[in-house]
């Protein structure tokens, strides 16, 4: 079975993560920007980080055989440094037309202060500027309150809810995202967020339609392989193989593909290899489709 | 009649573009023109989105016409969004060189990898060139080989602009990350000594790791080759495999010194092949990649 993971932070993981999330079967990641958990101090940091979003990840992404896709956006904590708040803000164009670019996000709620509303406010008139879809972060503090508060405001700027994912729901939350119509995600993030045998509950209590499965992996104690191993466990604990298929992988092409730059084509039909010097990278990319590992027959040796 | 580089693209994006995109780039050009940056900005990612990202369809007169408005211009590997964001690049009012720098090294600093290569192959239609050397110098350290290969293939600006060490550095890095030397214009007009003994220190590198040696490196080392590197091909060209004894028939045609004449004559029948031209460095390259 294939599968999308659309949030992880594979900014922060090894190539061992990718040949292994490769293996099980993940075929396309999105990387929302967000917290490096070293506070940014310029602007110049969020430049370089956004750039490597757009550029070096998805290439080392594609030679293990993945698409990487990312998202632009001023997260909430950050939003609270208002001088440096700007200035980000006035790059953002820079950023958000680029190809991978499949939403503006991580964008919302960590303290529920007005500077955080202050950004997410003008992020959301950002994203319906350049038609895009909108990944909201929700508090960890709170989170029912945040949750709602975000709901609230994305419905005063009237943008409908099929272009908004609401992401880092639990037990609390999900039944109100997925009652006013937005794609409610799940965060399988060890000790905090979701474990998968509670994702397997919810799966099996609220259906299939628009609860998206991610692992949010990060430089932190996290699971790059939180996707397949909760679809995994949802067949072995009996939820049918297409609640699997929505929930793991088909509800997150769904959810992205209005940013018209989202398509399972770009994985399951890549275009044919083209010698030519434009394509030449791409087709290396494209080479990867299997993962390559080229483990030495003997691993004492190395060639 | 002969034509500008803006007519040539222009001419290009008409045969292919819908009418909408045409209509998108005409008026996201005007823009830019006034200097309004935010609207090169949001344009230039937004290209491929509007005129899509279909090859350029050139015949053999649109090159030939390439090459008379710009000497060294081998657009046959471009785009139609490349040639859309190279026009709007054009645009740009460029009279405050400092200005006109700023705003192309911010686009280079947030590009993606097709807007990198897409920048490096503009540059050779931008005014102010002399200005970014350093950038093209600095673009061929990167590790990913589609953004090396839009400076150094099929790009005149490396032989115009790059300093002997820089050029130096990129030919030996060409022949490390697997690309190839024959699409480098000026290969072998700029050969030089220096060049040469890094080439057969490489290969003595590559020898010593039991690892293929790439069979261009005889083009750019064979002007200059020393006795060791003549001994090296002396046994190449005895026991090699075929390709490499058709590259190393060629680079010492090309020589023509008393040393590779008798190296020649040890296998006749390729020295003869390679004399008459029926072996070329661009067969050679097509077939080692």
């Amino acid at each position: 079975m294939k599968f999308i993971d659309p949030h992880i932070h594979v900014t922060s993981r090894t190539t061992d993560d990718y040949e292994a999330m490769a293996a099980a079967g993940v075929a396309a990641i999105i990387e929302p920007a967000f917290w490096l958990g070293q506070p940014r101090t310029n602007v110049g940091s969020f430049q370089d980080y956004f750039s490597s979003l757009v550029g070096f990840e998805k290439f080392r992404a594609a030679q293990f055989g993945i698409r990487h896709y990312c998202t632009i956006g001023l997260n909430s904590k950050e939003a609270n440094n208002e001088a440096l708040a700007e200035q980000v803000m006035e790059i953002m164009p820079l950023f958000l037309a680029k190809e991978n670019v499949v939403a503006v996000g991580e964008i919302g709620f960590d303290d529920m202060t007005a500077l955080e509303e202050k950004y997410l406010r003008l992020q959301l008139e950002m994203a319906k500027e350049v038609d895009l879809p909108v990944l909201i972060h929700t508090p960890h503090r709170n989170k029912k309150q945040g949750t709602y508060r975000s709901m609230d405001i994305i419905e005063e700027h009237e943008i409908p809810p099929h272009l908004v994912v609401i992401d880092h729901n639990n037990e609390e939350t999900c039944e109100e995202v997925l009652r006013r119509g937005y794609w409610a995600a799940f965060t399988i993030y060890p000790k905090t967020k979701m474990g998968n045998e509670r994702m397997v509950e919810i799966v099996k209590k609220y259906g299939p339609e628009r609860i998206i499965v991610d692992s949010s992996a990060d430089w932190g104690v996290s699971d790059p392989l939180a996707v397949p191993k909760t679809g995994n466990l949802m067949l072995e604990r009996g939820v049918p193989e297409e609640h699997v298929e929505l929930t793991c992988y088909k509800n997150a092409l769904a959810a992205y593909s209005p940013s018209g730059q989202f398509e399972e084509s770009d994985w399951l039909d890549p275009e044919p290899i083209d010698q030519r010097t434009l394509f030449e990278g791409n087709s290396v990319l494209r080479g990867g489709q299997a993962p390559r590992v080229d483990k030495p027959e003997d691993d004492r040796i190395i060639q | 009649m002969s034509y500008t580089p803006v007519q040539l693209l222009e001419n290009w994006i008409l045969r292919q573009a819908s009418d909408a995109g045409q209509a998108w780039l005409d008026t996201q050009r005007e823009a830019v023109a006034t200097g309004d940056l935010k609207s090169l900005y949001m344009s230039f990612g937004f290209a491929p989105r509007k005129v899509g990202k279909a090859d350029l369809q050139l015949t053999e007169r649109d090159l030939n016409d390439a090459a008379e408005a710009r000497p060294g211009w081998m657009p046959h590997t471009w785009t139609i969004d490349q040639a859309a964001r190279v026009l709007l690049l054009m645009s740009l009012p460029s009279e405050d060189d400092a200005a006109f720098y700023a705003t192309l090294e911010k686009l280079f600093q947030t590009a993606e990898i097709r807007e990198q290569i897409c920048l490096y192959q503009a540059l050779q239609l931008l005014p102010h060139q002399e200005l970014f050397d350093d950038r093209l110098c600095d673009g061929t350290r990167t590790n990913v080989k589609s953004i090396f290969e839009s400076i150094a293939h099929n790009n005149p600006l490396p032989m115009e602009l790059m300093s002997e060490q820089s050029w130096n550095q990129m030919v030996l890095k060409a022949l490390f990350i697997g690309a190839a030397l024959d699409p480098i214009e000026g290969l072998d007009r700029r050969v030089n000594p220096e060049l040469a003994r890094m080439l057969i220190d490489f290969a003595h590198e590559r020898r010593a790791a039991k690892r293929p040696i790439p069979v261009e490196l005889w083009r750019v080392a064979a002007p200059f080759a020393d006795e060791i590197a003549l001994e090296d091909m002396k046994a190449l060209y005895a026991s090699g495999e075929q390709l490499e004894q058709s590259a190393i028939a060629l680079a010492l045609v090309s020589t023509a010194s008393d040393e590779a004449d008798v190296i020649l004559k040890t296998n006749p029948e390729i020295a003869k092949r390679a004399e008459n031209g029926e072996i070329t460095w661009r067969e050679i390259a097509q077939q080692a990649y």
